[in-house]
C-alpha cells in the first residue's frame, strides 16, 4: 500500500545572532546551516492499518507525513502509494489520499459548510450517489448533516474538525493522513474523532496515518507505532511489542508486617523502605504469580501490587531519555 | 532590581519610567524584527531605486525643451523626486493593518485590557520600524539618488528647522489618518478596501508623485484645504525652495491645525471604540 | 485528445463552481462592496485626471496628445483590471509560502497554480474594469481611431496577452518567496512602477530603459507597443496586426516562464510550523 524508501529531508536555515547586534550582523554576513529533519526513513504500511507517528516536537514526524502526502518534496528517497511515486505523479496519487491537518482547515471560512463539500465534489468528480452514500455514513458517525447549513466562521473548533474530517473523506480515499488531529479538542470532540477513525477503518478499510502527542489516541487507535526522534526511526511495532522491547520489566510492590524483606534470585530489589519492598523482574523470565508464591513461602505478605511501565514511560525511553524509576 | 525599587517608592514618576521603558522595549524589538528580514531590506531598496529612477526619467522627459514650468525647473523637480522617495520611507504605517488583524481575529478585547495602551503599542511599533528603515532604506535611497540622479542639495539651508518640523508633523498627520482609517475596522468587517482608498488618496492628492501645483487652480485650492498636501508637498516645497518663508509659515499653520483636528478626532473616536469594545467584548 | 478535452472540461467545471462561490462570498459581506466600489473607480478617475493636468502643464508627452494618452491609459487599466480579477492573488504569494497555505492545494488533484488563482478569483476586479472601459471608449472617441471588426479582434488579443504578461510578472516576483522565505510587498512598489511604464508611452524614456522594458521585463508589451500599433504611431519595433500576435506570444512566454519558476520554487516549499 505505502512504501517509504530511504526518505530524507534537509532544510537550509540561516543562523542569526541574538539582539540588535546579531540582527545587524545578519544583514551583511551569510551564515547558513543544514538541518537534517528526516534521515533515511524506510518502512512499509499495509492496507487497513492504523499507524501512529510519535516523537517529541521537532522530531521530524510532521515533515515525514507532509512528504508522504505530497506537500513537501523529499531531498532524497521516495514515497510510493499504491506503487506510484507521489512526488512524480502528484495529481494522480493524491486522488487516493485524504488529509486533515490539525490547525489548518480546508473549509471555506466565509460560506456554509456544504459549499466546501460542493467544491470538493467538483474537484474530485464525485458522483451524486457516492456523495450521498458517504454523507449518510458520515452522518451516522459524526452527525454532520445538522452542520451543513452553518457558516464555517460560526462553528466551534470541534465542529470545524468534524467538517474537515468529512471533507477529507468525500472522495473515499484509500489513505487518510492526520497531523495532530486532536490538538485543542475537548473530550467529546476527541471521542467523536477517535470513533470516526475506528469506523472508517473498519467500514471502508481506510488506511490511517496520524501524528499525535495524545496518549489516549495512541492507546485507543494505534495498532502500530512508529517512533521518530531527531529524524531517525527509533521504534516500529505495536504497542505491546515496543513495550516488551524497551521496557520488558514490571515492578512488584510487596508490603510485609515488619521491616525485614526477603530477596528473590530472579528479580532485583530496587528499593526497600520501612515495610515496603519493590522488586523489578523481566516478564519473559518469570511471572508475577510465581514471584508472589515464592515470596509468600519465605515470609507472610500483607499487601501486593504490580506496576507496569506506563505508555508515557515507554515513549520517554524510546525517545532516548534516561530511564526514571517508575516510583 | 531597579523595577522593584521603583515599585516600593511607588512614586508617579516611577510608574512613568516603567511605562516609557515598556514603549522603548517595543521600539527596540520592532527594530530587531525589521532588521531580520534581509531580503525585504534589499528588495525594498531595489524597488524604490527603480521607482525613483523611473520618476526622474519621467520628469526629464516632460521637461525636455522647457526651462521652468509652474515656477519649478528640472533640477528642483529631480530633487523633489529623491526627497519624496526618501520621505516615503518615513510614512510607512502598519497601525491600520494591526487593528484590522486584531479585530478580525477577535483578540481586540483582550488586547485592550493589557496593561499597555493598544494604540501606544502600535505607535511604538511603527516608530521602531521607521527607525530601522531610516538606516536600511532612507540613507541608501539618498545615496543612490545622489550618485545616479543628482545630489539633493537643499535650496536654502536656513529653512532646515522649518523642514524638520514640517516632516515631524507630516509623520504624525499620516499616522493619525492611518489610525483613524484603521478604527473603521470596528464597524466594517473587512477594512482592506478602505486601506486602499486611503492609500490612493495619499498617493494622488498629497503631491508625492505629481505636485499639486501642476493641477488646475480650482482643484489645487480644494486640495490645500485637505490634510493630504501637508503630508508630502509642504516639506518638499520647503526643501526645494518653491515659495517664500512667509508662505511656508502660513502653510505650516494649516498643517498644525490639521494635526490638532486629527488628534482631537483620534481621541474622540478612540474613546468611543474603547467603550464599544468594553460593552460588546469585541 | 479525448483525455485533454476531458481535463479541460473538469477544470472549467471547477472554475464555474469557484466563481459561484466567489459571488456567494461577496453577498455574504455586503459592506465590502461599497468599499471597493468607491476605492477602485476613485483611483482611476484621479489617475486619469492627473494625466490631463500633466498634459495641460507640459503639452504633448513625447508627441502623444491627450486623446492618444487616454486611449493608452484606458487599455492599460482594462488589462490591469483583468489581471486583478484572475491574478491578484499573486501579490500575496509570499504570505502563502510563509504561512504554509499551499498545503491544501498540493493535496488536491489539480494544478497548484490553477487552484491558487481560481479558488481566490477576485470578482471585485470588475470595479476596476468599468472605469477602464469608460476611459478606453473616451480615448477611442478623442483619438479618432477607426473602429472595425479587425480592430476589435486585435484589441481582444492584445488584452489577453497584456493580462498574461502582468500575471506572469506577479507570479515571477511572488515565487521569489520560495527562496527567500519572506513576502514581497506588492501594492506599494510594483503598482507604482507599472503605472509609470504602462500609462505613459515608454518612448519618452532613455533607450537603455526601453530596451529593458521591451526584451527583459516586457512591460512595454502590456500597453505601449499594442496601443501605438493600433493608433498607427511608429514605435520602432513592431506595427500592424503582427503586434497583437507578438503581444499574445510574449504573454504566453511570460506565463510559461513564470509557471516553470513557480514549480521549481514549489520543490523548495517548506510548509509551516513544527
Amino acid at each position: 500500500m505505502i512504501d517509504v524508501n530511504g526518505l530524507c529531508k534537509d532544510y537550509t536555515v540561516k543562523k542569526k545572532g541574538a539582539g540588535l547586534s546579531g540582527a545587524l550582523k545578519g544583514l551583511v554576513s551569510k551564515n547558513t546551516g543544514v538541518i537534517h529533519a528526516v534521515r533515511d526513513l524506510s518502512f512499509h504500511i499495509d492496507e487497513g492499518e492504523i499507524v501512529g507517528f510519535i516523537g517529541p516536537n521537532g522530531a521530524g514526524k510532521s515533515t515525514t507525513i507532509k512528504m508522504m502526502s505530497g506537500i513537501l518534496t523529499p531531498t532524497s528517497g521516495s514515497v510510493l502509494i499504491n506503487g506510484e511515486d507521489i512526488t512524480k505523479h502528484r495529481k494522480e496519487v493524491v486522488k487516493h489520499i485524504g488529509v486533515v491537518f490539525g490547525q489548518r482547515s480546508q473549509l471555506n471560512w466565509d460560506l456554509r459548510l456544504e459549499e466546501t463539500f460542493e467544491l470538493l465534489k467538483h474537484i474530485y468528480r464525485i458522483d451524486a450517489d457516492d456523495y450521498d452514500k458517504t454523507m449518510s455514513i458520515m452522518d451516522d458517525i459524526l452527525g454532520i448533516k445538522e452542520l451543513l447549513d452553518k457558516p464555517v466562521r460560526q462553528m466551534s473548533l470541534g465542529q470545524r474538525v468534524k467538517g474537515d474530517l468529512v471533507a477529507s473523506m468525500l472522495h473515499s480515499p484509500k489513505v487518510l493522513f492526520l497531523d495532530e488531529p486532536t490538538i485543542g479538542l475537548d473530550v467529546s470532540a476527541k471521542y467523536s474523532l477517535r470513533k470516526f477513525i475506528k469506523e472508517i477503518n473498519k467500514v471502508r478499510k481506510t488506511t490511517v496515518i496520524l501524528t499525535t502527542h495524545d496518549l489516549g489516541d495512541i492507546q485507543e487507535l494505534c495498532e502500530r507505532l512508529i517512533i521518530i526522534n531527531h529524524g531517525v526511526m527509533m521504534e516500529d511495532g505495536n504497542l505491546k511489542e515496543i513495550t516488551d522491547r524497551v521496557a520488558p520489566y514490571k515492578t512488584l510492590v510487596a508490603e510485609y508486617y515488619d521491616e525485614d524483606a526477603p530477596e528473590h534470585e530472579k528479580c532485583e530489589m530496587i528499593s526497600h523502605e520501612g515495610n515496603v519492598a519493590r522488586y523489578r523482574f523481566l516478564r519473559s523470565e518469570i511471572s508475577a504469580a510465581d514471584i508472589i508464591a515464592d515470596l509468600s513461602s519465605k515470609k507472610a505478605l500483607k499487601d501486593i501490587s504490580i506496576e507496569e511501565a506506563g505508555i508515557d514511560d515507554i515513549i520517554k525511553i524510546a525517545y532516548g531519555d534516561p530511564v526514571t524509576d517508575p516510583s | 532590581m531597579k523595577y522593584r525599587q521603583v515599585r516600593r517608592t511607588g512614586s508617579a514618576a516611577g510608574f512613568e519610567e516603567i511605562r516609557m521603558k515598556k514603549y522603548l522595549f517595543i521600539i527596540k524589538t520592532q527594530i530587531i524584527k525589521s532588521l531580520t528580514y534581509e531580503f525585504n531590506v534589499y528588495g525594498n531598496i531595489l524597488m524604490q531605486t527603480i521607482i525613483m529612477i523611473t520618476s526622474a526619467y519621467f520628469w526629464r522627459a516632460l521637461y525636455k525643451g522647457q526651462g521652468s514650468v509652474n515656477g519649478v525647473d528640472t533640477d528642483s523637480m529631480l530633487i523633489y523626486v529623491i526627497i519624496s522617495s526618501a520621505l516615503s520611507v518615513l510614512l510607512i504605517t502598519n497601525v491600520e493593518r494591526r487593528i484590522g488583524g486584531s479585530v478580525e481575529k477577535g483578540t481586540v478585547a483582550t488586547d485592550m485590557i493589557k496593561p499597555i495602551s493598544l494604540f501606544g503599542m502600535f505607535f511604538a511599533e511603527d516608530i521602531g520600524s521607521i527607525t530601522a528603515l531610516i538606516f536600511q532604506n532612507m540613507l541608501p535611497i539618498i545615496i543612490i539618488g545622489s550618485l545616479m540622479i543628482k545630489v539633493p542639495v537643499m535650496a536654502d539651508i536656513r529653512d532646515l528647522p522649518l523642514f524638520v518640523i514640517s516632516v515631524i508633523e507630516s509623520f504624525l498627520i499620516n499616522w493619525l489618518i492611518a489610525a483613524l482609517f484603521g478604527m473603521t475596522a470596528f464597524t466594517a468587517v473587512n477594512i482592506n478596501a478602505l486601506i486602499q482608498v486611503k492609500k490612493h488618496l495619499i498617493r494622488l492628492l498629497s503631491g508625492s508623485i505629481i505636485p499639486i501645483w501642476f493641477f488646475p487652480e480650482s482643484v489645487a485650492n480644494v486640495l490645500y484645504a485637505l490634510p493630504f498636501v501637508y503630508i508630502y508637498q509642504l516639506p518638499l516645497s520647503i526643501y526645494i525652495g518653491r515659495g517664500t518663508r512667509a508662505e511656508y509659515l502660513a502653510q505650516m499653520r494649516i498643517q498644525f491645525l490639521w494635526l490638532v483636528i486629527l488628534s482631537a478626532l483620534f481621541f474622540v473616536v478612540h474613546d468611543r471604540v474603547t467603550r464599544k469594545v468594553m460593552v460588546q467584548g469585541g | 485528445m479525448e483525455r485533454s478535452l476531458d481535463t479541460l472540461r473538469h477544470y472549467l467545471d471547477v472554475t464555474a463552481q469557484n466563481i459561484k462561490m466567489a459571488f456567494m462570498t461577496i453577498v455574504e459581506y455586503p459592506s465590502n462592496i461599497a468599499g471597493w466600489l468607491i476605492s477602485n473607480p476613485l483611483q482611476f478617475i484621479m489617475g486619469f485626471a492627473i494625466i490631463k493636468f500633466v498634459v495641460e502643464s507640459f503639452g504633448e508627452i513625447n508627441g502623444w496628445n491627450y486623446g492618444q494618452l487616454a486611449f493608452l491609459y484606458g487599455l492599460s487599466v482594462i488589462s490591469h483590471a483583468l489581471s486583478m480579477i484572475f491574478f491578484v492573488q499573486g501579490w500575496f504569494m509570499g504570505w502563502y509560502v510563509i504561512e504554509g497555505d499551499f498545503d491544501r492545494y498540493l493535496t488536491r488533484p489539480l494544478g497548484v497554480l490553477y487552484q491558487f488563482f481560481f479558488t481566490n478569483i477576485n470578482i471585485f476586479g470588475i470595479t476596476d474594469l468599468i472605469p477602464g472601459i469608460i476611459v478606453f471608449i473616451y480615448g477611442c472617441i478623442t483619438s479618432g481611431v477607426q473602429i472595425s471588426f479587425m480592430f476589435v479582434i486585435r484589441v481582444l488579443i492584445m488584452l489577453i496577452g497584456a493580462t498574461l504578461i502582468r500575471g506572469g510578472i506577479y507570479i515571477l516576483i511572488g515565487s521569489t518567496s520560495f527562496h527567500t522565505r519572506s513576502a514581497v510587498d506588492f501594492g506599494q512598489y510594483t503598482q507604482e512602477i507599472m503605472d509609470k511604464t504602462t500609462m505613459y508611452p515608454i518612448s519618452m524614456y532613455p533607450e537603455s530603459m526601453q530596451f529593458v522594458l521591451t526584451y527583459l521585463i516586457p512591460i512595454g508589451w502590456v500597453s505601449f507597443y499594442p496601443v501605438s500599433s493600433l493608433l498607427g504611431i511608429d514605435n520602432g519595433i513592431s506595427g500592424g496586426t503582427a503586434t497583437a500576435l507578438i503581444t499574445l506570444a510574449v504573454g504566453l512566454l511570460m506565463m510559461w516562464l513564470a509557471g516553470a519558476y513557480f514549480n521549481s520554487g514549489l520543490k523548495k516549499y517548506e510548509s509551516a510550523g513544527n
